[in-house]
Parts: structure tokens; sequence; C-alpha cells
């Protein structure tokens, strides 16, 4: 998005328009106030008919402006420009109807409302500009300098730049909250759709994939092929529908990653509904070590053999049951393995799961293989 | 209903709004002998047939245009307490599964399932049996944790499994098969059956004890 495009931007234009609506409110209090000092102090001025029109002046102008700065289409530079004009040209005739030792200019704090319109709209470069001429008129004016108009001088260079910025930053954030806001709409909406496109298409391929196994022949393979698609999207259905709460950028759930390694002729994953989050360290070495054992069973038992992967999770702990029904790991296998100098898939099973803090338990015979990992969950214990 | 226990007599009503899975779905049972009373291609339109035409079984897609399948399960057991519904489901979304089977379904298959296992289940269902893939018992084991450290309600309203039930829902979970579970633990098959069952059971007296609750709580048991 364009420098300009943030300025005018729908969310821009709000913030803007909500901010000229308090400045509005502000003319009126500091005109009330610079009318009423002036009032008071009626009898300091050498000319009260120029104090009178300087009033007046002050009056149809807070009335202009707000009128004016009401609308985004008027608030032009000839608008700003004359406001700027009429609040210097104020301060100018100070001098004039006040005598030329004058303490406070006529207009006095209703000044603000000119510095403030261009900070509002021309953000920190037009608070700056504005106030730059303020202070310079102001201190032109004046035969000396005391530090109290100093201070003023300066808090009209220093408050224009700041007020400005602000402005600049609010803006800014609500045209980003604005596109954030649509994106995640359309986010959603496409979810939406994607799940019914998606819906129609697992219904395809589960039909040639079943009709494929029935008739047999080259079909096979068709409805083969279809039933890898199928669980190729399903597990990326799966894992568009898992939410990850904010905040924990670095959580995975356990349970979309290890629905991708369903084989729907072979490996079957059981797990809880809803997710398993962990951080995205542990779910890689868990769904690492939960690959080896299924490489291990296309291995050793077969490549279309069946095998079952079981999640549970519990408060403190995750416990994963990897099974098949293979003639088992025959004794002395795994010894030996180490012995050859090689690390063994079990080994590294093992190592991975100790890594984790975990704990692994095999049992295998003639009925099958079933590996049993327990791993903790840190930082759960906490909230539990 | 005498001679209804035959396979020839089990009435099914086949409910999915893709016209294809419905033919070949409906063709299947009819040839493995069922009798296909009805079919419907959403669920008001299954709502609208089932009062009219009783089946003992009824096959539903979790998919359908609204009502979804979790209600219409719902609202069939409401009607009619014996009526068994299987779920048929291309997606397997966990959360609608497990829904459905909260709210009275007694299997699960998914739809890439042979015509023998879906024959097999609808059999199963009829007699009154339960119908758990391993997925499906995974989910009903991950709920029954979630509900038991769930703090807001206290311990004692909760249901829980016994021992025996956890220890055999997590062999179906692990992919056993009844008879394999029934020698492990050197029971009957019919034990096992039994337990899966009350597993279920328990599943679903509490999903309509949390629905009387909040209906009492909320004022929608006066009329």
């Amino acid at each position: 998005m364009t420098r300009d495009a943030v300025w005018s931007s729908p969310a821009a234009i709000d913030v803007e328009n909500r901010l000229f609506r308090v400045l509005a409110v502000l003319r009126v209090v500091v005109l009330v106030n610079a009318v009423a000092l002036n009032l008071y102090r009626a009898d300091n001025f050498s000319h009260p008919a120029a104090l009178a029109a300087c009033i007046g002046a002050m009056a149809a102008w807070t009335g202009v402006a707000i009128w004016g700065y009401a609308v985004p289409r008027r608030r032009t530079l000839l608008l700003l420009a004359a406001d700027l004009a009429v609040t210097a040209a104020l301060l100018l005739a100070t001098p004039l109807v006040k005598g030329p030792d004058f303490n406070t200019s006529v207009p006095g704090f209703w000044t603000m409302g000119a510095l403030l319109a261009w900070a509002v709209h021309y953000r920190w470069a037009g608070g700056l500009l504005a106030g730059v001429v303020l202070a310079t008129v102001d201190l032109v004016v004046r035969d000396d300098i005391s530090q109290t108009v100093y201070g003023n001088a300066f808090l009209l260079m220093i408050g224009g730049p700041i007020v400005g910025f602000m402005s600049a930053s609010v803006q800014r954030m609500a045209t980003e909250r604005d596109l954030a806001e649509r994106s995640a709409a359309i986010a959603a909406e496409r979810a939406r759709l994607a799940r019914v496109v998606h819906d129609g298409v697992l219904q395809v391929l589960a039909l040639v994939q079943r009709r494929g196994r029935e008739l047999g022949g080259e079909v096979t393979e068709l409805g083969r092929l279809a039933g890898e698609q199928e669980r190729e999207l399903r597990s990326l259905i799966r894992e568009e529908a898992a939410v990850v709460s904010p905040g924990h950028d670095q959580a995975l759930d356990l349970v979309a990653e290890l629905g991708k390694l369903e084989r729907s002729e072979s490996v079957t994953v059981a797990a809880p509904a809803t997710p398993v989050e962990m951080p995205a360290t542990t779910v890689g070495e868990l769904v690492r070590v939960v690959r080896a054992c299924l490489d291990n069973v296309a291995m050793h038992v077969g490549h279309d053999e069946p095998a079952w992967v079981l999640l549970e999770a519990f408060p403190d702990r995750l416990e994963l049951t990897v099974r098949d029904e293979g003639p088992g790991i025959p004794p002395g296998r795994l010894e030996e393995a180490s012995t050859h100098g090689r690390l063994g898939v079990a080994l590294s099973i093992r190592g991975r799961i100790a890594d984790l803090g975990g704990s692994a338990k095999l049992a295998t015979g003639s009925f099958g293989t079933e590996w049993e990992f327990v791993v903790p969950r840190r930082g759960r214990e906490v909230s539990a | 209903m005498s001679g209804a226990q035959s396979a020839e007599a089990i009435r099914v009503m086949v409910v999915d709004d893709h016209p294809m899975w419905r033919d070949a779905v409906e063709r299947d049972l009819a040839n493995a002998g069922f009798e296909v009373v009805a079919v419907a291609a959403n669920g008001s339109e299954a709502l609208a047939r089932f009062p009219a035409v009783r089946p003992q079984v009824v096959v539903l897609d979790l998919q359908i245009p609204a009502p979804g399948g979790v209600e219409v399960t719902a609202e069939i057991v409401r009607q009619d307490s014996s009526a068994r519904v299987l779920i048929l489901s291309a997606s397997g979304e966990h959360a609608d599964v497990l829904g459905a089977v909260k709210a009275g379904a007694v299997g699960y298959l998914v739809k890439s399932a042979s015509r023998e296992e879906l024959v097999d289940a609808i059999r199963r269902v009829a007699r009154g049996d339960t119908v758990f893939t391993a997925g499906l018992a995974g989910l009903v084991l991950g709920e029954f944790r979630r509900m038991s450290e769930a703090p807001s309600s206290p311990r004692s309203a909760e249901p829980q499994l016994t021992d025996r039930e956890t220890e055999v829902l997590r062999m179906v979970a692990k992919g056993m098969t009844y008879k394999q579970i029934a020698q492990r633990l050197v029971v009957s098959h019919r034990t096992v059956q039994n337990h899966v069952q009350n597993t279920l059971g328990k599943l679903q007296m509490h999903n309509r004890v949390q629905l009387a609750r909040y209906a009492i709580e909320h004022g929608l048991d006066e009329e």
C-alpha cells in the first residue's frame, strides 16, 4: 500500500473526521477562553473598538473553520492556509490593539486551532510548518522576549509535529486494522468455499477408489491413485481446520501433523477431536519418530501392511502408540544392529524420545510390534 | 417385525447430497439384499421422509445441506430411539464425527471403505452393535479425557469410563479387532462388544443430560 493510499483510505479519513470533530469542540473552548480573558483585561487595551473587531473576527473564523473542516472535501490547502493566515494576522494585530508593550496576545491559546488543524491534516510536517510560522510571528511582534514567551513559542514548535506524528500513527493503524479485518473475512469465506469444493472432490476420489478396487485390473491402479489423492487432500483440510491460537506462532497441532501420515490402505491415525498444541520442534521430533516406526513396518512387515497410530493427550503428558501385526522383531536383532556399529532404528527412536524427556516401551512378539511413547507436556503443568 | 432380523428385510434410508454416491450406495445395498425404503439429498428431505418410511438404519453423510448431519442424527434418534444411524463421511472432520456420535449415531465409516465393509456395518448396526473405527475410538477416548479435565463442572457430574472400558477402547483405537481384544483379555466377543457399546452409551447419555441441563437453565423446557 502506497503512502497516499494510507492517508486516503476510508479508515484514515474516518480517524481524521473524528479528530476534526474533537478539534471543533476545542476551538469553541479556546474561543470562549480568549474572549473571556480579553474582556476581563479590557482596560489594558488602547483601542477597545479594534479589540471588539478582533474578537468578532475570531468568533467568525471559528464558525467558518468548524463548518469548513467538518467535511473531508472542504479540507483544502486554501482553507488551511486561510486558517493559518487569520491566526497570524490576529497575532500581528496585537501590538496595534494592545499597544507595543503587551504580555498576552489577543488570540492567546486560540492559535492552537490552526496549529492542530495543520498537524491533523498534514501530519508532522504540517504541524511543524504551522508551529514555525506561529512561533515566528509571535516572537516578531514582541519588543522583548520573556521566558514565558519563549516557552510558548517552543511549545508551538514541538507540539505541532508531535500531534501530527500521532495523528499519522493512528491513521496508519486504522488503515492496517481495516485491511487485516478485510483479509480475515476474505480468508474465512475462502475457507468456507474450499470446504464445499473439497468435500465434492473427496466424494469423487472415494468413489473412484472404491469402484477401482471392485473392478480390478488396470482400474485398481487408478483407484489406488485416487486413494492417495484423497488422503493428501484430507490431511490438507485437517491442517487448515486446525486453529493455532494467536501468540503461539511456534506451536503446531500434533493431531494435524500426525494426520498427514495416514494412508487409507495401511496407516490409521486415531487422535482426539481437539487440537493438541506443542512446540514446533517437539511436534517435528514426534512425527519423525512415528515415521521411523512406520518405515520399519513397511520394511520388515510389508509395504501395504496395516499399522495404527494412537495419540492420547493428558494434561501432563502425551501417550503415543504405534502398532503393527507383523511377525515382531526377532530377539537379538536390535542388539546386533548396535554391536555392528549401526545406530539402529530402535536406538534412534529411543534417543529422540529420551531427548524430549520421555520414555519408550517396546513390546514385540508373534502378535506384532507395539511401540509406546510417553512424552511430558512442558509448560502445561503451570496452567493445570 | 417378524423376519425383520434377516438381511433381506433390513430397511435402509440413504441420505447423501451427491447423486452419484447416493446411487452407488443404493445399488450396492439393493444387491446385498437390503430394502432401500427412501433416499434423501439433504437434511430437510431426510427429516420429512423419515417418519413416513421408518427405516431401521439410516446411512447418513455428514456434509449435507442444512440441517446438517449432526442435527439430522439428533432429530432421528429423538423421534425413534430404535433407529440406527450409521455415519458415512468423506472428509471425516473430527468435530463433526464426534458431534454425530454424541447426538446418537451408532457407527461411523469413511467413504473409502469397501462395499463389503459397508454391508457388514449396516448388518451390525441393525443388530444393535456399534461400528467403531480405530479413528472413532481415538476421538471418543479424547472426548472422555477432555471431559475429565474440564474444570467447570464437578467431577462427579462427568461420565467416566471404567478401567476396563478404557482398556478396551484403547485397543480398538490401536486397530485391534473385537476378536483380538477378546483373546488378549480372555473374555468373550460379546463382552468386548458390550464394553464398546457402553462407552458410546455414556457419551450419548452425557450429551442428553447436558442438553437437558442447558434447556432447564435457559428456561427452554417451559413451552
